[in-house]
């Protein structure tokens, strides 16, 4: 009988030794230890024998989560012969790579802030005939796409679509029926409108993202409709959870008059951490956080606010959180965007004084 | 323009925890807001509803102001567009909720009707008058946007669930009113190119993620490191050279216009 060869460890294997003198053994045999993230691999179609379209309109030149979601779910069902083209309505200055759009095409003269769905269904349905895609992705918003989307698939009779898509793979979408109770399912049809936070935007692989301009062509459209103004409802008016601009305070803010100005001079709602609101400083129905209000601003201004998880929860819809904090490990530097650290009271006035420089200089370029 | 015939289309609801059938609020409001500029313009209002005559929900509407509710036999796989748009024709303005509780909920009647009939279509409405030949509409928008559209009549508005409208029942209208069963169409089959598969909901959806072949050492450095997300942090400066950094951070992105 012949001994089988025992597994040996060699004594030389790859290890680090930890700070306090430990030594840690690398479970992956390579020469080198790899800690920081290899770049992803990309993504090219080279015959593309198909193409999958997203339709979004971008907002102040980027995308929002939900239509850089429906980005993502295309590619995530894209074959390997299928392209990815994303129709971006609007100025775009984001990078899509990262979202898997092969190609990105910018009509920027169709942006959100005007209503003209005629010509922009003529321009979406003269690019669907020249590109004839296999299916069409659409975000289900309420500023503009879900809209759009409608009249596109009340316009192509002859395509299959589901709206409000809450789940979906390569074989079925799903979506709820009778106000929630029920759940229906079907196969993928030829056009998708895709509900908020069905699809997981990270993606092993990046794309190139070739950019493309295209102006519109037929700009003589009868139009029945007649854009008269887009108003925006004053900050201090507005409910917070509908708010753009948040600035809020924690218990790093002992002035709140100096607060309540700076609001004022970027015009914006005001909020609240639990422990500032317990403090009195703040009415109740300021309170962002778990027991408070979910609030889904594009800039959060968090001055004094350490960013306990259950705040974190209210403003995880934020797209750009600024916060200023004295401390440079507080939770809530993990999660802005930009942290500045320093006194939340300095800053704040030298930030008024800044906006009100600013205001004035461009009123006297404005004279 | 005057507006002489408004027509407001109602679907049945349903309470979310009992099941009860009742109004659907979106629809209520519209009708309020039809039975309100009837008054205001002399014009003849009609409720219309596609399917039972004999569903309890439909004497809701009565309360809330309708004098007569019409309604058009339906089988359970007719195309309910078809049906309505042969009795649209000579309606100047349709009025109804921009989503039903029940049936496919999918939001996509009123832009179907206005493709059939090839009249515009105004969602999420809030408050509409009439000024000169035209309809002005005040459309809401997420983030403390409303926009004011004018639109051609006749046209189709799909009122929003926010609109500022207070619902009046009265229990003499919901017995004063009356049901009337239309003749039944011609059976027009839906054109349904999908086969739904419908069950109770009781599991959440599964989010869809890219597959990723990893390996168990990335595996589980991807579980131990956690992804770097936090931004630049400023530490350097006085506070005016750190209050610049804010100010150009939020024109670097477009959030302030000065």
């Amino acid at each position: 009988m012949t001994m089988r060869n025992p597994i040996r460890i060699s004594p030389n294997r790859p290890q680090q030794s930890s700070p306090n003198g430990l030594k840690r053994i690398v479970l992956r045999a390579s020469d080198t230890i790899e800690m920081y993230a290899q770049p992803k691999p990309l993504r090219t179609v080279n015959n593309p024998k198909a193409s999958y379209l997203v339709i979004a309109h971008s907002e102040r030149g980027s995308l929002s989560d939900h239509a850089l979601q429906t980005i993502a779910a295309a590619a995530i069902l894209a074959d390997a012969e299928t392209n990815v083209l994303a129709l971006i309505l609007g100025a775009l200055t984001d990078d899509l790579a990262n979202f898997g759009a092969d190609q990105v095409i910018v009509i920027s003269e169709l942006d959100f802030e005007h209503f003209q769905p005629e010509l922009e269904l003529a321009s979406i349905s003269a690019l669907i005939d020249s590109i004839q895609p296999t299916r069409i992705f659409m975000p289900d918003n309420h500023t503009g796409d879900g809209d759009l989307g409608r009249r596109l698939i009340a316009r192509q009779k002859t395509k299959t679509a589901a709206t409000q898509v809450i789940e979906m793979n390569v074989d079925h979408v799903a979506t709820y029926q009778a106000g929630g109770t029920l759940i229906a399912q079907t196969t993928l049809p030829e056009i998708i409108l895709l509900a908020a936070n069905a699809v997981d935007t990270h993606l092993p692989f990046i794309a190139l993202a070739q950019r493309s301009k295209q102006a519109i062509t037929n700009l003589a459209i009868a139009n029945s409709y007649q854009d008269l103004d887009m108003q925006t409802i004053a900050a201090t008016e507005i409910a917070l959870e509908e708010a753009d601009f948040i600035v809020s305070a924690g218990n790093g803010v002992e002035n709140v008059a100096s607060l309540e100005s700076l609001a004022h001079a970027l015009q914006a709602s005001i909020g609240a951490s639990r422990v500032a609101v317990d403090d009195g400083k703040f009415s109740r129905d300021k309170q962002i956080g778990a027991s408070g209000k979910t609030v889904s601003a594009s800039a959060y201004l968090a001055i004094g606010i350490s960013g306990a998880v259950q705040h974190l929860q209210g403003i995880k819809d934020c797209r750009h959180v600024i916060a200023i904090n004295t401390d440079t490990s507080a939770p809530i530097v993990k999660r802005a965007d930009l942290s500045v650290i320093g006194d939340a009271e300095e800053i704040m006035r030298a930030l008024i004084n800044l906006i009100a420089e600013a205001k004035s200089a461009n009123l006297k370029v404005a004279a | 323009m005057n507006i002489k015939h408004i027509t407001v289309l109602v679907s049945t609801g349903r309470h979310p925890t009992s099941g009860v059938p009742r109004h659907c609020r979106n629809d209520s409001l519209a009708l309020t807001i039809g039975v309100d500029l009837s008054q205001t313009k002399a014009a003849d209002l009609e409720v219309l509803h596609a399917g039972n005559a004999n569903n309890p929900a439909l004497k809701d509407y009565l309360a809330l102001g309708a004098d007569q509710i019409n309604v058009i036999p339906t089988e359970p796989d007719s195309d309910i567009v078809d049906s309505f748009a042969e009795r649209l024709g000579d309606a100047d303005l349709i009025l109804t909720g921009s989503r039903a509780e029940n049936g496919q909920d999918s939001g996509l009647l009123p832009y179907l009707l206005a493709e059939k009939l090839n009249i515009p279509i105004i969602a999420n409405a809030l408050e509409l008058k009439q000024e000169g030949d035209k309809l002005e509409v005040l459309q809401f928008f997420p983030k403390g946007k409303r926009r004011r559209v004018a639109v051609t009549l006749p046209a189709i508005i799909a009122i929003h669930p926010l609109a500022a409208i207070e619902l009046r029942y009265a229990y003499v209208r919901q017995q004063q009113g009356k049901i009337i069963a239309l003749t039944k169409p011609a059976h027009v089959a839906a054109e349904s190119h999908l086969q739904w598969n419908i069950a109770p909901k009781l599991r959440k959806p599964i989010k869809l993620k890219a597959p990723e072949n990893l390996t168990g050492h990335e595996r589980l450095l991807a579980a131990i490191t956690s992804e770097n997300k936090g931004g630049t942090v400023v530490n350097d400066g006085n506070c005016v050279e750190k209050a610049q950094v804010i100010l150009s951070y939020l024109r670097e992105h477009q959030l302030i216009a000065f």
